[in-house]
């Protein structure tokens, strides 16, 4: 990095906000040490930061609590990280309006801490890490079981602010939750992995905490069973808020035996969660419903941070995560052909998914064999472009990323993202090289 | 044109056109050149070549329900029609989605699904009228965005044709799409991205129960805290509307539904699910009504009689027809803590112009809908309305709220845009508009203030060509 960039950086944050050297290396993008790290305090900071490393043609990447750094193609140049956990505010929570403005670096789990307490919460619960900053989830449009029934990111930000790349403050949406004012620019950077934009603030819309909110672990002794139990669940009245199919080796990470499993979340008021209980049990049992679990309060808690964790990488020697995009009915029989094909190859597959949204999440075990990684993963690609979807690699090494594209085919579609990078970023500072179509 | 799109398709009498040259919004109006009428993806794309090669403007066009004047040939050109592009292609009701066209009206997705238990839940007020296309352009409401969520939380994929004539698709049948989330950005993009001409959306299963309560009120205030004292007993209605007494009189006039005419404001509220719990529900929306000091609050008890306090609220707006000649919509959204206070000075504003107006509106999500009524035969009596209708929305921005929360911005509102949006907010939003629509044929002269030099703003009524032939008459 040049050296007047550096001392410029300094002026903007303040020296004690700037790290170089050896100071970087806890904030490495695919094992490299960026060329310096900076924590602006203000989005003022933010802006001139950007400001000065365009023109000196730096790369920036932004960093939120750093969980899902390891999305993304491997970059060719890793300069400033911009670090966003100063920036840790709730600037603004009307109960009575049900929504919040917060800044970006604010992490989740204190937001919904801080929301409970009034008994509200954000609808979103992505399997991170804490620590995951509110930016960082909305930047990588992370989601969990959850937006079965409440959706993901783009369903709940009502606004967002961003630091543009010429460093000018872009708002979009507002503070209000119906709005049609303007082009949708919220939607645009949900998911844009830093590449149009550092998010500095994001507003939200809210739910009341429910009365009731339990999870209804249901074992089958095949996954075939399941999958017709979820989409038995789907055609009915059961309203579920969360519907996860887990397969037997799924199902032993979480210290469950084999088989499979369909968890629930059911929420409410307890009058209905009550009804739909007895009405699994009445619907399910002809399908070869096994064992009925019904958990509340910790062990709740306990049960779904076990399945977020199944897919963190660092846990039980995961080689690779793949996400595929199908078709709801297609999940199963899917699951079952990926656990086949990882056996064939001399490894393990943990198979689960959000079994109402066609999206399966499978984290492969069991050997530090490359090549197996790869001709797994890449057959699994073709196994969800055989069922019209799409999958990408949520983590994997570098040594397989060098051979498997982490992201899928955006088809003629790329053109326009390309347009979108290309009159946004012109500089092409803003990450870099890291997202769909080498963006 | 008529060479690719077969006789009978294309329309260029000056009296045929005349039919286009508007939408809902009457204030505004352009003549197309011509009005077109293709029945194919493949020939939408076709048009917008022609269209590029010949440097005509082109703006496509649903029913016309409109309220802001989107679909309007701002600066001529073609008008492409999208109503004969009307099928349900595919519904797949195990992935609870469906394939439809643009021309599709909105309630007849509703019905082609109502038979096996779904449902398609924006539901527009002119949802009779309206088509699917022109929701996906506007990314429309209604009363049930409450619980439901408005069009753009469900549309999964769209089959587009890009300003410069390409086919391609944004999205699909899966979820998550690798890039840009384009379908996110395409919906509400008020037809200047390009036109949608295959369109999959999520199709839900009909409730087990639905509960429709009336509370009544003796003042507007009471009846803006019972919505904030609902929310606070934990419960998401699947919609709480509001209606104030000049539009209770306008209703009973015409429908007789029910509702007590020396009422300041009645609130309808819906509640819809499981049918277990539903009568504790409707105990805590009763229970927030009476202690925010509701004269009156019932169920209603059959289902007869929620159609008939709905079809008061869903029919106001017609309704006006019965109290004034013409009304001018309008369609701010605050944070609903500030409805007691927007509503006062909504009420100000107004009367200071020497009009008068009928409150109606999503009280559940502070979308407002003032409208204002009055006589476009008297000289400067609408001029008074837009310069109210200004102020009325300078208002909703000022305490945090937005100019349009469901009918877009279109020509009637682009000018009022720095309202809310900074100099760079409407820089960037430009520039992702080039992205898609760089030469500017697609749909010009909307959303972005700047001239509006070939529409014609005033008076509404002239006579037509048939009616001077004495062939029609007015009453």
């Amino acid at each position: 990095m040049p050296l007047a960039l550096s001392d410029t950086l300094r002026g903007i944050v303040g020296a004690p906000h700037v790290l170089t050297g050896v100071g970087c290396s806890p904030y490495l993008v695919e094992g490299r040490a960026p060329e310096a790290v900076i924590f602006p305090g203000t989005k003022e900071e933010v802006a001139a930061a950007l400001v000065a490393a365009g023109e000196a043609g730096v790369p920036v990447t932004p960093w939120g609590g750093g969980t899902k750094m390891a999305i993304g193609s491997p970059p060719n140049r890793v300069g400033l990280v911009l670090g966003l956990r100063r920036l840790n505010r709730i600037l603004e929570h009307e109960p009575g309006d049900l929504t919040v403005t917060v800044e970006a670096g604010l992490p989740l789990d204190t937001l919904q801490t801080e929301l409970g307490k009034r008994g509200q919460w954000l609808s979103l619960d992505p399997a991170t890490a804490g620590g995951a900053t509110v930016g960082g989830v909305l930047a990588t449009n992370a989601s969990g079981p959850r937006r079965h029934l409440y959706g993901t990111a783009r369903d709940l930000v009502i606004g967002l602010t961003v630091i543009a790349a010429d460093g000018s403050v872009v708002r979009g949406g507002g503070k209000v939750v119906k709005n049609v004012a303007g082009y949708d620019l919220p939607k645009l950077y949900i998911g844009s992995f830093g590449t149009l934009g550092i998010m500095v603030e994001a507003t939200f819309k809210l739910r009341p905490r429910p009365d009731v909110d339990r999870l209804v672990v249901t074992r089958f002794d095949r996954l075939k069973d399941a999958g017709a139990a979820a989409r038995d669940v789907l055609a009915s009245d059961v309203i579920p808020s969360a519907l996860e199919l887990a397969d037997g080796e799924a199902l032993r990470h979480l210290g469950q035996g084999g088989g499979a499993g369909l968890l629930l979340g059911l929420d409410g008021i307890a009058e209905q969660v009550d009804w739909e209980v007895a009405e699994l049990g009445r619907r399910l049992g002809p399908l070869g419903l096994g064992e009925t679990t019904v958990l509340d309060g910790g062990a709740r808690d306990e049960a779904w941070r076990a399945l977020a964790r199944l897919g963190r990488p660092g846990h039980d020697q995961v080689a690779a995560v793949m996400k595929w995009a199908v078709r709801p009915t297609q999940v199963a029989e899917l699951m079952e052909t990926g656990s086949t094909v990882a056996l064939r190859n001399g490894l393990t597959a943990a198979l689960t998914a959000h079994a109402g949204m066609g999206i399966v999440t499978a984290v492969l075990t069991g050997g530090a064999d490359v090549n197996a990684a790869v001709a797994t993963l890449t057959e699994w690609r073709a196994l969800a472009h055989q069922a019209g979807g799409q999958a990408m690699v949520e983590w994997a090494p570098l040594a397989i990323k060098e051979r498997v594209a982490v992201w899928d085919s955006a088809g003629p579609t790329l053109r326009l993202m390309k347009g979108i990078k290309e009159r946004l970023d012109p500089r092409g500072i803003l990450n870099p090289g890291r997202f769909v179509g080498a963006i | 044109m008529e060479t690719l799109l077969g006789p009978g398709s294309v329309l260029s009498d000056p009296e045929e056109l005349l039919v286009y040259e508007s939408d809902g919004l009457t204030l505004f109006r352009a003549l197309a050149d011509f009005v077109v009428f293709p029945r194919s993806a493949e020939q939408v794309a076709a048009l917008v070549q022609l269209a590029n090669r010949e440097g005509i403007p082109f703006v496509a066009r649903g029913a016309g329900t409109g309220l802001s004047g989107g679909c309007l040939p701002s600066q001529g050109g073609l008008v492409i029609s999208l109503m004969r592009m009307n099928r349900v292609l595919e519904v797949d009701y195990e992935n609870q989605i469906a394939v439809v066209e643009p021309g599709l009206v909105n309630l007849h997705l509703s019905w082609a699904v109502g038979p096996q238990g779904f449902y398609y839940a924006p539901d527009p007020s002119s949802q009779q009228a309206c088509t699917i296309g022109g929701n996906i352009a506007n990314n429309s409401g209604g009363p049930h965005t409450l619980k439901y969520g408005v069009t753009t939380n469900h549309v999964l994929g769209l089959q587009v044709v890009l300003p410069d004539g390409e086919l391609l698709w944004l999205g699909g049948k899966t979820r998550d799409p690798q890039g840009y989330d384009l379908v996110g950005l395409f919906v509400g993009s008020e037809g200047t991205f390009g036109i949608a001409t295959k369109i999959v959306v999520r199709i839900l299963r009909k409730p087990q129960a639905v509960k429709t309560v009336l509370g009544v009120f003796d003042r507007v205030d009471q009846a803006s805290e019972a919505v904030s004292a609902i929310i606070a007993r934990g419960l998401v209605p699947a919609a709480m509307e509001m209606i104030d007494q000049l539009t209770i009189e306008a209703v009973e006039d015409a429908f007789g539904c029910g509702y007590p005419r020396d009422a300041a404001a009645a609130l309808l509220i819906e509640l819809d699910g499981l049918q277990a719990g539903m009568e504790a529900q409707a105990e805590r929306v009763i229970a927030a009504c009476r202690d925010c000091g509701a004269r009156e609050v019932r169920a209603a008890r059959d289902e007869a009689e929620r159609q008939l306090l709905w079809k008061g609220r869903k029919s106001a707006f017609g309704a006006y027809g019965r109290v004034s000649p013409a009304y001018m919509v309008m369609d701010g959204v605050i944070p609903r803590t500030k409805l007691p206070y927007v509503l006062g000075r909504v009420n100000e504003i107004v009367a200071a112009h020497g009009l008068r107006v009928g409150n109606v509106f999503h009280a559940g999500d502070g979308n407002l809908h003032p409208n204002i009524l009055y006589d476009p035969r008297k000289p400067g009596e609408e001029a008074r309305v837009v310069a109210a209708g200004a102020e009325i929305l300078k208002v909703c921005a000022e305490v945090g709220g937005s100019i349009s929360g469901e009918h877009g911005i279109g020509l009637e509102k682009a000018d009022y845009m720095p309202f809310i949006f900074s100099e760079a907010d409407l820089v960037c939003m430009h520039r992702v508009k080039e992205a898609f629509n760089p030469i500017g044929l697609c749909n010009p002269g909307k959303i972005f203030p700047s001239n509006k030099a070939c529409v014609e703003v005033g008076p509404a009524y002239r006579p037509h060509p048939i009616e001077e032939k004495g062939l029609a008459q007015r009453f």
